[in-house]
């Protein structure tokens, strides 16, 4: 019987089952439903046209053989079908479930300046013993930043290569040291001094003194000065005061460590040092293998000091302490470079200023 | 200043026994810390950090003093051979108050030259030897001895010396070359020809020592402190003799100089003394000082015995009297910065050493005062501005008059904000606004990469005013770049002048501030701190009542002008809307196609209800109808 059928119906019915699972997708599943069953020009039309044609002696057989083919082909193309329809519900199932492994919408990222975060950090750890914030102006009189600290009239910090200074008003200057705040504040204060028992505050700020621009120095930078003024007051609370202050910044095993020096406006003056909290007093890159890292200058406020600000020192006593912001900054955080505090590059902001 | 441990042990032999390192912590709890140590000359040099008050201390026998009273050993004596004064040779006249005694002697010089030795002492203090025994001998006294003195050539010396003001106008090319006009403020050595030296600054090129000098005219004097310092600050000389006499030297020392440097002239250079003779005396010494042994306990932290006091200030050289609770003291003549009794006590602390004070917190009488309102408001508003993606600068407080020019103000001279001496052009003036200093940032970011800008600073800016530039806490803020396109949810656009427009209003502000384009698609705007909104005082708000209802949303998706402004469209939809019950009116999306008809385009709008009831769909049907009805009243339509 076969010898009856052309070659292409023969080679037609034995490519199908390959050509039918080559189908990746319902398109390509019509195209072949097309050649094979369709109704012009397919593979199963030429047939019929034979069957047409053949003597009517082989008509029966013919029909039994291209009936059969049809019906594989038309099976084969069914269940192909239903294969496929699923395939494609189950896709778009899921495409329309949430993958939870994406990451969420990224929200727009800021910062705190690192320098302006440790004031506020200073300033929480000082709140809790009492103190508040005192601010003055940048632009100073001469008074206030040099006479009322006792520093006197020849000292080197008052020329021109160290202090900027005012055109228009030679009597103003750009204050070197936020310890001006500390005069106006205790001249504010002296009248009512007796009435609340003495006064205690910290004075952020930004000072400006002639450096050149360098990878250590900056015309202007960030002080947080602290002062205390009472009855009684000895070295013993300032040891006290910057033991917990030190201990609450740096950790509760930090040491502290006063030396001997000299500042007009304390007596006695003290250099303060930390146990290095880099290395834990081992001795690291950071505190020169000492162990100790400088951390402020502080001592009682010097009697001049009290008394140009109309306070009794028979009566009166305190300290004061004053820190670089910046140097803490770049010890605490190791950035090699104080230029970066103040180029501002969103990078650097972004690495030391995350919110708490 | 370099010391040297040699010549330190020949002053007080116990420091020999002593390891560097411990020589070393023990000069830093006197308040001398060592910043580094070399080896030179076969011997050990250390770097001693020496304070501005502690003249007496800039010698080996200054720095001996300091570690013989804390080790509780003797120093070597220091007996010169006495010399006999005799006529004067030349006369000496004192007519100024500043300089009250002056110690000197004339010697011919003979054949010898400086003692290796001393050479290489000189050479490992980094002093270089000259070769000249009366300028070496000189060199060698100052830095052993701390006692400034000088050698003229005497043979070029004319007529009387006289130590005087200088007249205004005088000239003296001094011993670096310089020639100076000298002011009448200062005090000169000079002979009848006029000023041979600058007084315990530098001396004078005409009557220096040379080769050929064959006879010496030595001074070893006592200046005033002030007029010293004024001198070397007004000729910018600042010399190993001025640093020392400008922070007080020891007067008691100067005849003892002038023997000692007799002495090293005769058995180096074999010099013969014609003879020694001063004129004057010592200063008056300074009257004692009473110091309460009460703040002898205050200043170490807890009450000691008194006689430790009295050991310890003994121990420094002081003389001490002892009444009830008090002791009398009277500074030996080489401490210039022992003048009241703080100075004292913190004599006594240091001695015994700052380690021990004892650790105790103050005692707080009185509550706390609270933070200023406006230090807090910052704070909030800095706080607030990051947590929207803002990133704080801090920039130089001066910038150059053309930035300054770009922003400037009616009624803000620069003028007035213009610094004397500023570090450059650049920093010239105070400035009038934050935007430059923001403009310049935001640039720098750009140039790095980034995509988008968000920058604020908090600081002062100055306006110009009769009594100085008056501060103004100011708030700054750029903005600029591509906005979104980091996630799948936001698509990138770039930043517009009305994002800053919502900033703005956001922060609560009662007047929108000036937006200003800056230029590279960034946009600006700057305010007083003192015009936003207080930061609430209230820690705990008051408690408004909630529905436990479900809340109901609806969309409502319509088609506006493209003028259509939004804040218009909303008031106008709130107004139809039961008060109590909107919880939310917003516009979630916004959608601008080609699709859309031309001048239009689509806005999602979102309402949320809620009652303290369950809400019935009819009722959330009726507010939705009055919604749009209020939306198609200003001409917009619901999006088919």
């Amino acid at each position: 019987m076969e010898h009856l059928l052309p070659a292409e119906i023969i080679e037609a019915g034995r490519a199908f089952p390959e050509a039918l699972a080559a189908c990746g997708d319902l398109d390509a599943l019509l195209r072949l439903k097309g050649e094979y069953v369709g109704r012009d020009g397919s593979h199963a039309a030429r047939l019929m046209e034979l069957l047409k044609a053949a003597p009517k002696e082989q008509k029966r057989d013919l029909g039994a053989v291209i009936n059969g083919l049809k019906q594989q082909w038309e099976e084969g193309l069914k269940a192909r079908q239903t294969e496929l329809e699923a395939a494609k519900k189950q896709l778009n199932a899921l495409a329309d479930r949430w993958d939870p492994s994406l990451p969420p919408p990224v929200p727009a990222r800021g910062a705190l300046h690192p320098l302006n975060r440790l004031m506020d950090r200073l300033v929480e750890v000082f709140r809790p013993l009492g103190f508040h914030v005192e601010e003055g102006p940048e632009v100073e009189t001469e008074a206030h930043n040099f006479d009322g600290l006792n520093i006197p009239e020849d000292h080197p910090a008052k020329a021109s290569s160290d202090t900027f200074y005012l055109a228009a008003h030679p009597e103003l200057l750009l204050r070197t040291h936020t310890s001006p705040v500390q005069v106006r504040t205790l001249l504010r204060v002296a009248p009512q001094l007796a009435a609340s028992g003495g006064i205690r505050f910290l004075a952020p700020g930004r000072v400006y003194r002639k450096d050149e621009i360098d990878p250590t120095h900056s015309p202007m930078f960030h002080q947080v000065e602290g002062m205390l003024v009472g009855r009684g007051i000895g070295m013993q609370h300032l040891k006290g005061t910057l033991e917990y202050a030190l201990r609450a910044l740096f950790g509760p095993h930090t040491e502290i460590r006063l030396r001997p020096s000299y500042f007009p406006f304390v007596e006695p003056g003290c250099e303060v040092d930390v146990s290095c909290p880099l290395c834990d007093a081992k001795g690291c890159r950071v505190c020169k293998g000492s162990g100790w890292v400088e951390i402020l200058g502080a001592g009682l406020i010097h009697p001049n000091v009290l008394r140009y600000a109309g306070i009794d020192p028979a009566e009166w006593s305190g300290w004061a302490f004053g820190m670089g912001v910046e140097r803490m900054a770049m010890m605490l955080s190791q950035t090699p470079d104080l230029r970066l505090f103040f180029e501002n590059d969103q990078r650097f902001l972004n690495t030391m200023g995350g919110l708490d | 200043m370099w010391i040297d441990r040699k010549a330190l042990a020949a002053e007080i032999p116990a420091a020999a026994a002593l390891e560097t390192r411990q020589l070393c912590e023990l000069l830093a709890s006197l308040g001398f810390p060592v910043d580094g140590v070399a080896v030179r000359e076969g011997s050990e040099v250390l770097d001693v950090d020496i304070t501005a008050n502690r003249g007496d201390a800039m010698s080996h026998r200054g720095m001996a003093r300091e570690v013989a009273a804390k080790l509780q050993q003797p120093l070597a004596p220091l007996a010169p051979p006495s010399v006999t004064e005799g006529a004067p040779r030349i006369q000496v006249r004192l007519e100024s108050p500043a300089c009250p005694l002056y110690a000197t002697a004339l010697l011919s010089l003979g054949e010898g030259a400086t003692p290796p030795e001393t050479q290489a002492f000189l050479r490992a203090l980094e002093a270089l030897p000259k070769h000249l025994p009366a300028v070496d001998a000189s060199n060698d006294l100052l830095h052993r001895y701390g006692h400034p003195t000088h050698a003229f050539d005497a043979d070029r010396i004319r007529g009387a010396v006289s130590i005087r003001q200088a007249k205004a106008g005088e000239t003296l090319v001094t011993l670096d070359g310089v020639a100076r006009t000298l002011a009448a403020g200062d005090l000169v050595i000079a002979d009848e020809a006029g000023p041979i030296a600058l007084a315990g600054v530098m001396g004078g090129e005409g009557t220096k020592v040379t080769e050929s000098t064959r006879r010496v005219l030595l001074e070893s004097a006592w200046f005033d402190p002030k007029s010293v310092k004024a001198t070397a600050r007004r000729h910018s000389l600042h010399t190993d003799a001025s640093h020392r006499f400008g922070r007080g030297a020891d007067p008691a020392m100067a005849a003892v100089a002038r023997d000692l440097l007799v002495h090293r002239l005769q058995s180096w250079a074999g010099a013969t003394l014609e003879s020694a003779w001063t004129v004057g005396g010592l200063p008056p010494a300074p009257a004692p000082v009473s110091v309460p042994e009460a703040l002898l306990t205050r200043v170490a932290g807890e009450a000691r015995p008194l006689a430790e006091g009295v050991e310890a200030l003994r121990r420094l050289g002081c003389t001490v009297e002892t009444q009830p609770g008090t002791l009398v003291v009277q500074p030996p003549s080489w401490r210039h910065d022992l003048a009241i009794p703080e100075d004292l006590a913190e004599e006594v602390l240091r001695l015994r050493g700052y380690e021990h004070i004892p650790s105790v917190l103050p005692p707080l009488e009185g509550p706390p005062l609270p933070l200023a309102a406006e230090y807090l408001q910052r704070q909030a508003v800095a706080r607030r501005l990051a947590h929207l993606g803002f990133h704080q600068t801090v920039t130089y407080g001066f910038i150059s008059l053309d930035a300054d020019a770009a922003f400037a103000v009616a009624g803000n001279p620069a003028e007035g904000r213009t610094l004397v001496n500023p570090l450059g052009q650049e920093y010239s003036v105070m400035r009038g606004t934050l935007l430059s200093s923001l403009r310049s940032a935001a640039e720098q970011n750009l140039r790095q990469g980034a995509r988008e800008i968000r920058l604020f600073e908090l600081a002062p800016t100055y306006t110009s005013g009769p009594q100085g530039p008056a501060e103004q806490f100011t708030l700054g803020l750029i903005w600029g770049g591509t906005l979104g396109g980091e996630d799948y949810l936001s698509p990138a656009r770039p930043v517009r002048e009305a994002d800053l427009s919502g900033m703005a209003r956001d922060l609560g502000l009662a007047r929108l501030p000036e937006i200003r384009a800056l230029g590279e698609g960034l946009f600006g705007f700057e305010l007083p701190v003192a015009d936003l909104p207080q930061a609430g005082a209230r820690i705990i708000p008051t408690f408004r009542a909630f529905s436990r209802f479900p809340s109901v949303e609806r969309d409502l998706s319509l088609l506006v002008d493209l003028g259509q402004s939004h804040e218009t469209l909303t008031v106008a939809m709130r107004a139809v809307l039961p008060a109590g019950i909107l919880q939310d009116l917003r516009c979630v999306d916004v959608f601008r196609h080609k699709s859309l008809p031309e001048g239009r385009q689509a806005w999602l709008m979102r309402l949320r209800f809620q009652a303290d009831r369950t809400l019935v769909g009819d009722e959330v049907d009726g507010w939705v109808a009055s919604a749009l009805a209020a939306a198609e009243a200003l001409g917009a339509k619901l999006r088919a």
